[in-house]
């Protein structure tokens, strides 16, 4: 950091012009901050030293330079390029960087000089920038931390808003006292029952089963190497992380809001990592939000962010944005998915499938909750839940507190937390469209024995 | 003698001359690197070429290249330094054979030549020409949480401390690299240090570039060929899409097998090279593989 090009090596004319290129660079950096991306002084500070470095006659060059030291992801990339063009199409900015004639005419450049080019975008917030993030409301209160939240909230189909869509915002606001006594209660039942992975690392602990020769060398190098002292070491154990798919279409409407409120609250909890996803046509990922441990702002939020409530129900299409964009990012073959859906789907229940069966493959385990489930008679007849059915290891029913306890015992990996049932099937889905058309496998429900109570669906 | 890499025109040529194709994106990403002393944080796509960028980096600066591969458990132990326990051992023994050992003693056991250099320290020590060498930490995101805090600190003030020696300083920073394939998202703190830069897929006459930097003698009919089918490959609904490396890997393949152009059954038969996972391969394999082969055709 101390060795700076553009700085040290210029003389007093181009230190005043450093300086202006500094106000253009923290100018363009709030602006991008404005737009939701997570810009630090640092970054604008690199990037004004960058301006020095580069030819700043060359658009092309400065956008690249931008975009290295202020993006962080790939996601923020489409806003960067969107903010860059809004901010730096002035042609006179250019000759005013560069020019010796600056000096001359400082009224072309004020200090303020990017305020009113910002001015648009700092407006109603966001929302000015036109489609900027597939069509998605973003959120417009003036939180403070707003602003990181934005580049997290992603629409994830990419497919452009569809009329036919119903859309209506749901109310989450309006739960019960009970209904919430009752949401908490079950993440209380849950945390401490988690299934552990075995992380790679070690930690010293008397009762571990391994030596830690490492150590062990080094406490009895005073005895010359004479082993006096043992030393022990175990694998550290972690909750493996969740992610919870949860349906939000019109036929889960009756059930979405317990079922919100339980994952808002596994959000928040910090005991395990949990990434959450509602869908409905489309993928939304709301993890962000959910971890915000204001439940009502939280989910007032996931209302804003969401656009395809109470509407129909792509799962197959759900799946494969999943699948494709999120997996690999989010479970490493070692978490536990949890989807929470009826199983009534409007797509094509080959697609349901396939996507469930990738999916399966893709995670430690599957679990599906059904608010069907606990009534009497049920049977997995629903075109969607037919096809996923043979690729779920644990199916459950999720109407009430009840009968979701069971699902901290699932969790925990204890009594019928069988992997191989869904595995078993994932290893030998076939793709080809022939092959799982005549793939019919016989219904049949996971009851809930010790549970009186699951037969009752909430409300 | 090695040309200074003192502009992103400069940094392109140079990686030409070696092989890699780089757009003026990761040039200019690279040229700020070098220029503002930052790591370069690289994401992409498995297979487009994030650890080849910094083999190629570290031969046009004419340095060493050291490399870390990340992994779960990844410890300081492993990455930074060790102690040589039975080095240390023998030595006690034969002082004490000797008759040599007492209290100064104890303090040599714990000299530098008891200490093992993992790549970071080695990295932070430089060459014996003085030159910083390039570090490339690959995979990051392979390495878990622990190991990330732990680089935080070296990553920022390029110094490591070990306890029974004392803080080592590089005297000139080295030129780090990371990769990651984003299995998880590196934590913000991390990237907070590093410059960014994300690898997209090549365009088709970009590819066709690299195919012939690096497949040399490559027919230019079978080449394009290839790439055609490959950019095709990507646009449809696969497990995993086949990156750069497969590309050049199938135009090897094609070549060692004398195709002189894409058939049916060529493609057909040499499909393995290019998707990995066994329902793509029979999601693509015959219809499909016609109809996109007639595609390319059409279009050319």
């Amino acid at each position: 950091m101390s060795h700076d090009p553009a700085i040290v090596a210029s003389g007093p004319r181009e230190a005043v012009d450093g300086h202006r290129v500094l106000q253009r660079a923290v100018g363009f950096g709030r602006a991008l901050r404005k737009a939701g991306l997570a810009v630090d002084l640092s970054s604008e500070i690199d990037f004004a030293r960058a301006l020095g470095i580069v030819d700043i006659g060359d658009r092309e060059l400065v956008r690249a330079a931008g975009a290295a030291v202020f993006t962080r992801r790939r996601d923020d990339r489409p806003v960067y390029d969107r903010v860059f063009d809004h901010y730096w199409r002035r042609p006179s900015l250019q000759p005013n960087l560069e020019g010796p004639g600056a000096e001359q005419r400082p009224e072309a450049v004020p200090a303020d000089q990017g305020v009113p080019q910002e001015a648009p975008l700092s407006g109603d917030e966001r929302s000015d920038l036109p489609d900027d993030r597939g069509g998605m409301p973003i959120p417009t209160d003036g939180d403070a931390d707003e602003d990181e939240l934005a580049p997290d909230v992603v629409t994830i189909s990419p497919d452009a808003y569809s009329h036919s869509e119903t859309i209506r915002h749901r109310d989450f606001d309006r739960m019960t006292a009970q209904e919430l006594r009752d949401a908490e209660r079950l993440v209380d039942l849950l945390e401490p029952r988690l299934e552990l992975r075995r992380t790679r690392r070690y930690e010293l602990h008397r009762h571990g089963r391994r030596l830690a020769s490492r150590q062990m060398f080094r406490r009895n190098l005073a005895t010359g190497g004479e082993v006096l002292e043992w030393v022990w070491r175990r694998h550290v154990r972690r909750p493996r992380p969740l992610v919870v798919l949860c349906d939000i279409s019109g036929s889960m409407e009756r059930h979405s809001r317990l079922l919100l409120r339980f994952i808002q609250a596994l959000s928040a909890s910090s005991a395990v990592k949990t990434e959450s996803f509602v869908f409905g046509t489309r993928l939304t990922r709301v993890t962000r939000i959910m971890k915000d441990r204001n439940r009502d702002r939280a989910l007032a939020k996931v209302a804003d962010a969401v656009t395809d409530w109470a509407g129909g129900t792509r799962i197959g299409e759900s799946f494969r944005d999943f699948n494709h964009r999120w997996a690999r990012r989010t479970l490493r073959t070692s978490g536990v998915v949890i989807v929470v859906s009826d199983g009534w789907d409007r797509g094509d229940p080959r697609l349901v499938e396939l996507e469930t069966a990738r999916l399966r493959r893709n995670c430690h385990r599957l679990v599906w909750l059904n608010p069907l489930a606990g009534t009497p008679g049920y049977q997995p007849l629903a075109a969607g839940m037919r096809a996923a059915y043979p690729y779920i290891d644990d199916f459950l029913a999720a109407g009430t507190v009840a009968s979701l306890e069971r699902l901290g015992e699932i969790l925990a990996g204890g009594r019928g937390a069988d992997t191989r049932r869904g595995s078993e099937a994932a290893a030998h889905v076939a793709p080809s469209p022939d092959a799982i058309r005549t793939f019919a496998p016989p219904p049949k429900v996971v009851r809930t024995p010790q549970d009186p109570f699951a037969a009752r669906p909430l409300e | 003698m090695l040309p200074a890499l003192t502009s992103t025109d400069a940094i392109t040529e140079a990686f030409r001359e070696r092989g890699y194709i780089a757009d003026r994106s990761i040039a200019t990403a690279v040229f700020l690197g070098l220029q503002l002393g930052r790591p370069l944080l690289l994401e992409g796509e498995a297979g487009v070429g994030k650890t080849e960028l910094a083999k190629v980096l570290a031969s046009s600066l004419g340095t060493r290249l050291i490399r870390l591969q990340c992994y779960e458990g990844l410890d300081v132990n492993t990455a930074v330094y060790e102690w040589n326990y039975p080095r240390q051992m023998l030595e006690i023994r034969l002082l004490e054979a000797r008759g040599q050992a007492d209290h100064a003693t104890a303090h040599n056991i714990f000299g530098a030549e008891f200490l093992i250099k993992r790549p970071l320290l080695q990295a932070l020590e430089g060459g014996a020409d003085g030159e910083p060498p390039v570090l490339l930490i690959d995979e990051i995101d392979r390495a878990d949480e622990e190991f990330e805090a732990y680089l935080l600190e070296i990553l920022s003030d390029f110094q490591v401390t070990v306890p029974e020696i004392g803080t080592i300083r590089a005297e000139r920073p080295p030129r780090v690299i990371l990769t990651s394939n984003r299995t998880r998202e590196v934590h913000d703190a991390l990237k907070r240090r590093c410059l960014y830069h994300w690898i997209d897929y090549p365009s088709a006459a970009k590819e066709f570039e690299i195919v012939q930097a690096r497949v040399p003698g490559a027919p230019e009919m079978l080449a394009r060929a290839v790439v055609a089918f490959i950019h095709r490959l990507r646009e449809a609904d696969l497990t995993k899409v086949p990156g750069i490396a497969e590309t050049l890997d199938w135009a090897a393949a094609l070549m060692a097998l004398g195709a002189a152009e894409l058939t049916p059954e060529v493609v057909d038969e040499t499909l393995g090279v290019v998707l990995k996972y066994e329902e793509d391969i029979r999601q693509v394999r015959g219809e499909t593989v016609k109809a996109y082969l007639a595609e390319a055709a059409a279009g050319r």
